[in-house]
């Protein structure tokens, strides 16, 4: 693989963006041009080794991604598998993804990226990211070379053959982990097919089957179908995110699955709690519960920018 | 969402005692024990401010743990929204006669239609997602209990009538007297409060909020429920509670409007919005609701003067 342009270097990018400054748009573009290439390697099913630091949504919140890093230790000491959801919501998505996607760069077989449903044009167009990369870039370029980099994100990880990682959940058209390494990735997230259920799906703890959702697109899966997905694949349990948990993670289904939350205080104002999951080398899982980094305050007047009631020190809201 | 039991199994830790490596490029990083952690998410006080023969009490709490989930869907029979701030509330009290109007997350979810009965919301890419979809999925045709996802209120607060039986009335020549309120009268005591918020899964936002402005004469309540369905369509649900310190009169006005998404979109056009500034509208109800047309709108009233509290008319 050619390399970076010798004006680029990796860990000074990484050394930056840990003090949360923006990198350079024509950077972003040679960053996001090589990780392209990186992932396109990469197979629609990675397999990796534990031990490994499982992390769930971070949605922006770049000051809970440095608590994790905080507790769970920096990389490459400590491996990394982040299930998706980088971007959108939060107010520092672009600071997110480029420290993720530098860290990639520099140690690929430590840190995997999986795509979750905000990593597409689409999605990232309503709610927040491409907002961002317009104001703090003045144009949409940052924009367009991240959301062209997520086309090449792999859609699942497999640790130690037993735990299967996804960002949403199974699909009706996947019985096999061989029906998901034929799935052409390298596009826009689509509204329907496979690679859309493994991104948008959520477990019903309440059915067996799959069950349409009552808005008219997406699927349930309910305790037999991931029953079944586990005995087929031959796997103990499945991991994904995408669902908030006011308590961080949730286990469902006799512990078969369990979904990992990690933005803490979700858009500012939840007030919940979040986690990462640490899988041992004998496959065992400890969730690390954490809550919202200090730093939040800081940004606190800016985060309530859309509510500033009540406040002391903020201008009255004369509302009508 | 469904209804997530109490976490369970697996082991849990926090904040390890294992101190971050030091990688050279963290070095900016304080130690984590130089940082001062603030407490565990506890229950905060609710603030009460008596302005009488007022006092009006808010209390912003965390989203609801599982268990408490747990017993709040059971009595709704429908899945709740992932964002329920179910302790919160905002309280209006009137000390004399004991009046209050309540705005709490539970009786606005128990308004929402529970079997879908008015006609599902679909998103905008339902029928084309039913059309495509595999072969192998068509079996699946079972649509998970039905019920109005778009958590749809046309909640007006929850009234507690005063000892002397004082309770709103429909009022059609009350009105809520907008100029005294467009007076930049010192706000005494203000707040807002969340109810609850759904991403819709990322299809849009429904979210309720209630907030309260305290002037030296009166004043103003708003709760308001915004949904905006992304390409399909905008509601905004507005209950405005005027109160006049002086006459003790209470007036209550709520309107419900609606439009279709693509005309909201042609008329922030045609205000001169560029895109970018369309889709940042589109977060933002007060810079969309009045491109909606009215749908609904009622007035009623309550005078509270008097400690005996007589009910009167319309004034």
């Amino acid at each position: 693989m050619p390399g970076l342009p010798s004006s680029v270097d990796l860990d000074e990018c990484i050394a930056r963006l840990y003090k949360k400054e923006l990198l350079a748009e024509s950077v972003i573009e040679a960053i996001c041009a090589k990780t392209k290439e990186l992932l396109m390697r990469e197979s629609n099913v990675v397999h990796v080794k534990a031990p490994v630091t499982v992390v769930g949504d971070i949605h922006g919140q770049f000051y809970d991604l440095i608590e994790i890093f905080r507790i769970g230790g920096f990389c490459p000491d400590t491996n990394y598998l982040f299930l998706g959801d980088y971007v959108d919501r939060g107010m520092f998505s672009v600071e997110t993804i480029s420290l993720l996607v530098c860290l990639k760069l520099r140690y690929p077989n430590r840190l995997h990226l999986i795509r979750g449903n905000h990593e597409s044009r689409g999605v990232t167009q309503s709610y927040g990211f491409y907002t961002e990369c317009s104001r703090k870039y003045g144009n949409a370029n940052v924009w367009h070379h991240f959301t062209d980099m997520f086309d090449y994100l792999t859609l699942s990880v497999v640790i130690d053959d037993r735990i299967f990682c996804v960002h949403g959940g199974l699909s009706p058209s996947i019985h096999s982990i061989d029906q998901i390494k034929i799935i052409d990735r390298f596009r826009e997230i689509p509204h329907e097919g496979p690679m859309a259920d493994l991104v948008w799906s959520d477990p019903d703890p309440e059915r067996d089957e799959f069950s349409l959702s009552p808005r008219g697109a997406g699927y349930t899966f309910g305790s037999q179908v991931v029953k079944k997905f586990l005995e087929v694949n031959k796997m103990e349990h499945i991991l994904r995110a995408h669902q908030l948990c006011q308590e961080g993670y949730q286990t469902l289904f006799d512990n078969q699955l369990s979904t990992v939350w990690s933005a803490p205080n979700y858009c500012y104002r939840c007030g919940n709690m979040a986690s990462v999951l640490e899988v041992g080398e004998n496959g065992e899982r400890v969730f690390n519960v954490f809550e919202a980094a200090p730093e939040n305050d800081q940004v606190k007047d800016m985060q309530m920018g859309q509510d500033k009631m009540g406040e002391q020190g903020q201008l009255p809201d004369y509302f009508l | 969402m469904d209804p997530p039991p109490p976490p369970s199994s697996s082991s849990t830790t926090t904040h390890p005692s294992t101190t971050p490596t030091t990688f050279p490029s963290t070095s900016f990083l304080p130690p984590p024990s130089s940082i001062p952690r603030p407490p565990s998410p506890v229950q905060p006080p609710p603030r009460t401010f008596t302005h009488p023969p007022f006092t009006i009490t808010t209390l912003k709490a965390p989203i609801l743990k599982s268990t408490p989930i747990d017993l709040l869907q059971s009595r709704l029979g429908i899945p709740i929204p992932e964002m329920i701030f179910g302790d919160n509330h905002l309280t209006l009290h009137h000390i004399p006669t004991a009046y209050t109007l309540t705005f709490t997350p539970e009786p606005a979810l128990d308004l929402v239609d529970k079997t879908g009965s008015t006609g599902l919301l679909k998103v905008h890419y339902a029928t084309a997602w039913s059309a495509t979809r595999e072969k192998t999925s068509a079996g699946i045709k079972e649509v998970v209990k039905p019920f109005d996802w778009s958590y749809t209120t046309s909640y007006r607060g929850t009234e507690t009538p005063g000892l002397g039986g004082q309770k709103l009335q429909r009022d059609d020549k009350a009105r809520i007297p907008v100029e005294l309120l467009q007076r930049r009268d010192p706000i005494l005591f203000a707040d807002e409060v969340v109810l609850y918020e759904s991403e819709l899964d990322d299809n849009g936002v429904s979210v309720l909020t209630v907030k309260v402005r305290v002037m030296e004469q009166r004043m103003l309540v708003l709760c308001r429920f915004f949904l905006r369905l992304d390409n399909v369509l905008v509601r905004v649900r507005d209950t405005r509670v005027y109160v006049d310190f002086g006459e003790e009169r209470v007036v209550r006005e709520y309107t419900a409007r609606e439009g279709e998404f693509g005309e909201v979109k042609k008329k922030l056009y045609m205000e001169g919005l560029m895109p970018d500034q369309i889709t940042i509208a589109f977060r933002d109800a007060n810079q969309i609701a009045h491109l909606l047309p009215v749908v609904e709108h009622e007035v009623e009233s309550v005078c509270l003067e008097g400690e005996t509290g007589q009910t009167q008319e319309g004034r």
